[in-house]
């Protein structure tokens, strides 16, 4: 249609030139003429207004109206920035010039309670720019509201009156246009059928629904457990749940009004700041005298975050809490008073020598004892008496004595750390010593000597079985190649057996029974038959380092001692390379063990200057297992340069132990 | 050097550990889903990582089991959330070429999820959802009391989880499921028993709430989804189980004066009434738009007695299945029998309209909507939280709220003295905390205790001395047992050490060294001298002895023990110390 018209118009330039600026200008007059009257109506009002609320709140409103040439604003300061008020009295100047004084403000608290008793306080707000509080009135709520409609703004505007068709001319009855109708006026129109087919199509295949109701999803609750009853199957296809620990539950601590006497004074929460993060209690009880004055709590959401992130990220695991007396842990053994007699109480001290006792040794009798040190001497005491009956002065560190075990022949050997020097003192009596003997021995073996710590054992074995030698002393010497050198006195010479030890050796003890040998590396003892010369059994001890090895006197049974305080007990019934048992009674080196030759008792002495004595009974049924019990911790000894208790050995006799400390001092313990 | 790896023959399955656990971006990337989707997976599916015994990945890996993983694979959830995303995209993209008529239409069309299935899957049975429900309650409490956040949650959300948190608490009022209550800092802690179930939550104070930066809303909004279609499922199953419609329709008036748990009271008398009245209608329940229109109406026809308190919340009516009410809930209907509450304007309202019915009491509070004015004779208590301002009425006692909550937890009327209003206030116990566990009683519960045992309580017009009488009996009784333990303590220290002298005194050395007696012994007496006064190191041997033959296993176990016990036992020391001070200083300011 328009488009017709359009042709019209091009027809007719000239008329509608003509006619049009007519009709224009009458319309613009018009409206105009509209307009003002409805201004001047405004302005009646207005007036009306003011009149009766003489206060003239009304000014800001004109002012808002954008045409501000109709009421002139109280303020004549201008556009500036009030901020070069803020700290003047006035607020600008009246169109006199005089100061218009700033008004006095109301408080928050007067400003709320006004809000509160005021029903029509919300339309009132502050003009700035005036100083002054403006009321919208109703009427222009009314037009502000139709404003933000998108509506006339006045009321009375009424948008669909009828059309008065003001472009009347005497040609109208002819088409702008003459231009025929274009084809495509009267064929349908492909893009639409297009369009229409498409949505057909959506319909028919669904993919186009109807809007659902909301009422629809309302009805989405329903009772989703049947009767308890008989939902009792059981799928046993899933992993078990583990529920959620359910989160601890508040204690007197924690309420609004808790006894004082849970309430922390002021100097213990100023202790908190120097505690560790961790440490310090997360919350710090409060009294309120009211219900009332109970603030919101202020870690409230970040708590039940905190709990999410518990519920959904950590790992559960099901762990069994005991609710036991932690006395019912501890096994039941027997009593110590039924296992005496054992060591309890120190009863002498042999003093004498000026530096740290590395050995004790005990002579077969159990009358005397021999004692080395690192003040290179060597002192035989009188076990009863404690009197020195013998010193010699060998002028190095001596690092072991031993007696001879065989109580026929009372032979002494001691090591030193570079050069071996051994006495032999013959008969029981201490009036003749014996020339002293000392083996060839080659630089080569003196230098590994100082590495490798050799040591000494001593045992009695030897007369069995080799041809009869009459002084039967072995002295065994550890070599860094891997190879024992075994000293035989009665011939004076020294045979060499090589024998893969698989590590450095440390320690070694004879079998009492047999004449096998154990030898331990720093983390395996080996069982070696020395007869034929083979290895017989590889323990394991688990230990880091061992430092030392006794061997009960049945055999059957080893105790290790190692540098980490722990000891091991081997049974050799069981087939297991494992040891039996592993403790650590001890904190620090365990520096010696020892095993009484009759008494089913056992020690371990350590760095840590105690001494450990237990009950370790052996049974000859297969079946039953050692027992092993702690019986006393003997202390006395001083620690000097971080070492305690060098040496223990017990009376071969008598449930007695005798103990070198590195205070120099070698002492006796009695039951 | 590079470690090698361990050896699997090629077409070797993987076993163990290594086969039956993944870690999270193994699961994720064999879930095809990105991180924040399989997070909300897990928390709808209710998958937690889980602790393998060798961690084949390494330590700082969290680990799923491989059959969690499926069975997350296999929830339909998942393609439905993937439907979701791809139609997010749609939306995006009609938005991207300014075609706002199909975004909008999109929009509207978008698919939701249900989670019932989720549900069932995860509780099968009702008592397996009561038993998780903690979290749920408390979160869902939280959350009502929570201000709408634009962009993170919604104001929906935030209504919805308020109708449901009434909803649950006009249950359990209604029922006299609710056990113990306790005021603390953070909120008060509401205990109910619902099916043999101890359900504990917490409910935020009604304050404005702090709203931290520091919390993922996302996460939080995971969980409410979850929680807050579980609570309507159980909400659903219990009103059903007392022949309830499920939803409650409620009174718009009440509603709109903030008082929809004195609606729902309203609605749930309705209903029971009118069950009683036609049995038919709640035997059908949720069958047909009718049912709704009868109760609406049978509703509003016992809105006219709303004038009349006593016939109002007179919840007491023989509500079928009420036969197989236990003692307790017996004992907690009882409670506040014949007793009528009126509430101030400042006091906690929602709280007390829950407890106060929830125990057998009738309530009313200041404000619109109310079932009775303040002017009601048959008042019996006024619950006021500030000093009295006007006067009193006769015939009725001021209390302070904390009156409330300690009777109901103490389950017995207490005296009303200590709390009147303006007093102050005697201290609010915990009803959580076992004494014996604790291993100190504060002399209130103490009090409270004595009250019980003797039934009769102190009249509350007798003087003063009566009512320090318990204290003082139960103060002298403490103290008569904690001296008469102090004694038997030192005898057995006494005795204990006596042993110890005899022992290291009395042994004789033994026979063999007998000749050299007179020298040894001099020797022992030196020695015995100089650790005389070692006893405690003896003492402390024995114990390490003991210690000793505890194998290594149960010796962790057996030292955290005793680390526990001193722990506890030291924070009781802290206590009492604290107590003993209080009172040396209040000595000395009366003196």
């Amino acid at each position: 249609m328009s488009g017709g018209e359009g042709s019209d118009l091009e027809d007719y330039p000239s008329i509608r030139d003509r006619d049009s600026e007519d009709e224009e200008s009458g319309s613009s007059e018009n409206e105009g003429e509209l307009y003002t009257s409805r201004n001047d109506g405004l302005a009646i009002d207005h007036g009306n207004e003011e009149e009766s609320d003489s206060s003239g709140l009304h000014e800001a409103v004109e002012e808002s109206d954008s045409s501000e040439d109709e009421v002139a604003p109280r303020n004549t300061i201008g556009a500036v920035p009030l901020e070069w008020y803020r700290d003047e009295k006035h607020i600008g100047y009246d169109l006199t010039g005089k100061k218009i004084k700033k008004k006095e403000r109301e408080d928050k608290l007067q400003s709320f309670l006004a809000s509160a008793d005021d029903s029509k306080n919300w339309r009132k707000f502050l003009d700035e720019y005036n100083d002054e509080e403006v009321e919208v009135t109703k009427e222009d709520m009314k037009t502000i509201n139709r404003l933000l409609e998108g509506k006339a703004p006045h009321g009375d505007f009424d948008p669909y009156a009828p059309y008065v068709d003001w472009f009347k001319w005497d040609d109208s009855k002819h088409p702008l246009s003459n231009a025929p109708e274009p084809k495509r006026r009267f064929i349908p129109s492909k893009s639409e059928s297009k369009l229409v087919k498409r949505l057909v199509l959506a319909i028919r295949k669904g993919l186009i629904k109807p809007t659902k109701d909301e009422e629809e999803e309302e009805e989405s609750v329903y009772p989703l457990w049947g009767d308890d009853s008989n939902s009792t199957e059981k799928d046993g296809s899933h992993l078990s749940y583990i529920p959620a620990p359910k989160p601890k539950l508040p204690g007197y601590e924690e309420s609004f009004n808790p006894p004082p006497e849970f309430i922390p004074t002021q100097e213990e929460i100023d202790a908190y700041q120097l505690m560790y993060e961790e440490d310090r209690p997360k919350f710090i009880p409060k009294r309120f005298t009211s219900m009332r004055s109970i603030p919101a709590y202020e870690n409230a959401i970040k708590e039940c975050f905190e709990r999410c992130l518990d519920l959904y990220l950590c790992p559960r695991v099901r762990k069994k809490r005991i609710n036991i007396d932690p006395e019912s842990l501890k096994p039941k053994l027997p009593s110590r008073k039924d296992l005496k007699p054992y060591p309890v109480k120190c009863y002498l001290e042999y003093r004498g020598h000026k530096d740290t006792v590395t050995s004790v040794s005990t002579e077969a009798s159990g009358q005397w004892i021999a004692s080395g040190s690192s003040d290179g001497t060597v002192r035989i005491w009188e076990v009863e008496t404690g009197r020195c009956l013998k010193l010699w002065e060998i002028g190095e560190a001596v690092t072991y004595v031993a007696w001879n075990p065989n109580p026929e022949y009372s032979v002494l050997a001691v090591s030193v750390l570079c050069l071996q020097w051994n006495g032999i003192v013959e008969e029981t009596t201490f009036q003749r010593w014996c020339q002293q003997i000392s083996f060839l021995v080659s630089k080569y073996h003196i230098c590994s000597l100082s590495l490798s710590l050799s040591l000494i054992s001593l045992t009695h074995f030897f007369c069995m079985i080799q041809l009869v030698i009459s002084l039967h002393f072995l002295d065994l010497a550890l070599r860094q190649s891997k190879s024992i050198f075994m000293h035989r006195l009665s011939q004076k010479s020294t045979q060499t057996f090589s024998i893969k030890l698989g590590g450095l050796a440390v320690t070694s003890v004879f079998h009492p029974v047999r004449s096998h040998i154990f030898i331990s590396t720093k983390k395996t003892i080996r069982q070696y038959d020395l007869v034929k010369g083979k290895q017989i059994r590889k323990l394991d001890t688990g230990l880091k380092e061992i430092s030392s090895i006794a061997a009960h006197p049945s055999g059957d049974h080893v105790i290790v001692g190692s540098r980490e305080g722990k000891f091991c007990w081997f049974d050799m019934d069981l087939s297991t390379k494992k040891p039996y048992l592993i403790r650590q009674w001890h904190k620090k080196d365990i520096n010696n063990v020892s095993i009484h030759r009759l008494y089913p008792l056992f020690a371990t002495c350590s760095d840590d200057c105690a001494v450990q004595v237990s009950h370790g009974m052996v049974y000859s049924d297969l079946n039953q297992n050692p027992l092993i019990v702690p019986l006393e911790i003997l202390r006395g000894h001083a620690s000097s340069d971080g070492r305690g208790v060098m040496d223990c050995k017990f009376h071969p006799r008598q449930p007695w132990l005798f103990t070198a400390g590195a205070d120099s001092v070698i002492r006796l313990y009695c039951d | 050097m590079v470690k090698k790896k361990h050896y699997r023959p090629a077409g070797k399955k993987k076993e163990g550990n290594a086969a039956r656990f993944v870690t999270r971006s193994q699961a994720v990337k064999q879930l095809q889903v990105n991180l924040p989707l399989f997070r909300k997976l897990c928390i709808l599916k209710g998958i937690f990582p889980r602790e393998p015994k060798k961690k084949v990945k390494g330590n700082h890996h969290t680990y799923y089991h491989l059959k969690d993983v499926s069975f997350i694979q296999h929830e339909p959830l998942l393609g439905k959330m993937r439907d979701i995303r791809a139609y997010e995209k749609k939306v995006k993209k009609a938005e991207a070429k300014k075609n706002r008529d199909r975004a909008i239409i999109l929009r509207q069309r978008r698919s939701t999820y249900k989670l019932d299935k989720v549900i069932l899957q995860r509780y099968p049975k009702f008592i397996d959802a009561l038993r998780d429900l903690d979290d749920c309650l408390t979160m869902v409490h939280l959350f009502a009391a929570l201000p709408a956040i634009e962009d993170r949650i919604d104001v929906k959300r935030i209504h919805n989880c308020r109708r449901m948190s009434h909803e649950w608490q006009a249950f359990i009022s209604r029922t006299h499921k609710l056990r113990k209550v306790f005021v603390s800092v953070k909120g008060i802690y509401y205990q109910a028993e619902v099916k043999g179930q101890l359900i504990t939550w917490l409910t935020p104070h009604p304050l404005q709430q702090v709203l931290t930066d520091d919390v993922d809303f996302n996460i939080m909004l995971n969980f409410l989804e979850f929680y807050e279609a579980l609570l309507a499922f159980v909400n659903c199953h219990l009103y059903r189980s007392i022949n309830v419609k499920y939803p409650p329709i409620l009174d718009p008036r009440l509603e709109a004066f903030a008082a929809e748990l004195y609606a729902l009271s309203r609605y749930f008398d309705a209903s029971s009434r009118s069950s009683v009245l036609d049995p038919q209608v709640s035997s059908l329940p949720g069958s047909s738009k009718v049912d709704e229109s009868e109760l609406r109406l049978a509703q509003l026809q016992y809105q006219l007695p709303a004038n009349e308190p006593g016939a109002l919340m007179g919840l007491v009516e023989n509500v079928p299945g009420e036969d197989e009410e236990d003692n307790d809930t017996m004992m907690c209907k009882e409670l506040f029998k014949d007793m009528k509450f009126f509430l101030n304007r400042e006091v906690n309202r929602e709280s007390l309209l829950f407890v106060i019915p929830a125990f057998g009491g009738i309530v009313s509070w200041k404000g619109d909507g109310a079932p009775f004015e303040e002017d009601d004779n048959s008042i019996t208590h006024q619950i006021v939280d500030r000093p009295l301002q006007h006067e009193l009425c006769e015939g009725r006692k001021y209390v302070q709220p904390q009156w409330v909550y300690d009777c109901v937890n103490a389950k017995k009327i207490l005296p009303t003295r200590d709390y009147l209003a303006g007093r102050e206030l005697p201290p609010h116990l915990s009803p959580f905390v076992d004494p014996k566990e604790e291993g100190y009683v504060p002399d209130y519960a103490l009090k409270i205790e004595q009250w019980k045992a003797s039934e009769i309580l102190p009249l509350p017009d007798v003087g003063k001395e009566d009512l320090e009488d318990p204290q003082n009996f139960a103060d002298l009784e403490k103290a008569k047992e904690a001296a008469k333990n102090d004694k038997k303590l030192k005898a057995l220290q006494k005795e204990y050490f006596d042993g110890l002298k005899v022992e290291l005194n009395g042994v004789p050395p033994s026979s063999s060294i007998s000749k050299t007696d007179n020298q040894i012994s001099a020797k022992a007496t030196e020695d015995r001298e100089e650790s005389d006064p070692d006893y405690e190191q003896i003492a402390k041997d024995k114990e390490e002895l003991e210690l000793l033959t505890i194998s290594k296993k149960k010796r962790g176990l057996y030292e955290a023990m005793k680390k526990g016990k001193k722990r506890k036992h030291d924070n009781v020391e802290v206590i009492k110390e604290r107590k003993r001070k209080l009172k040396e200083s209040q000595k000395s300011r009366d003196g």
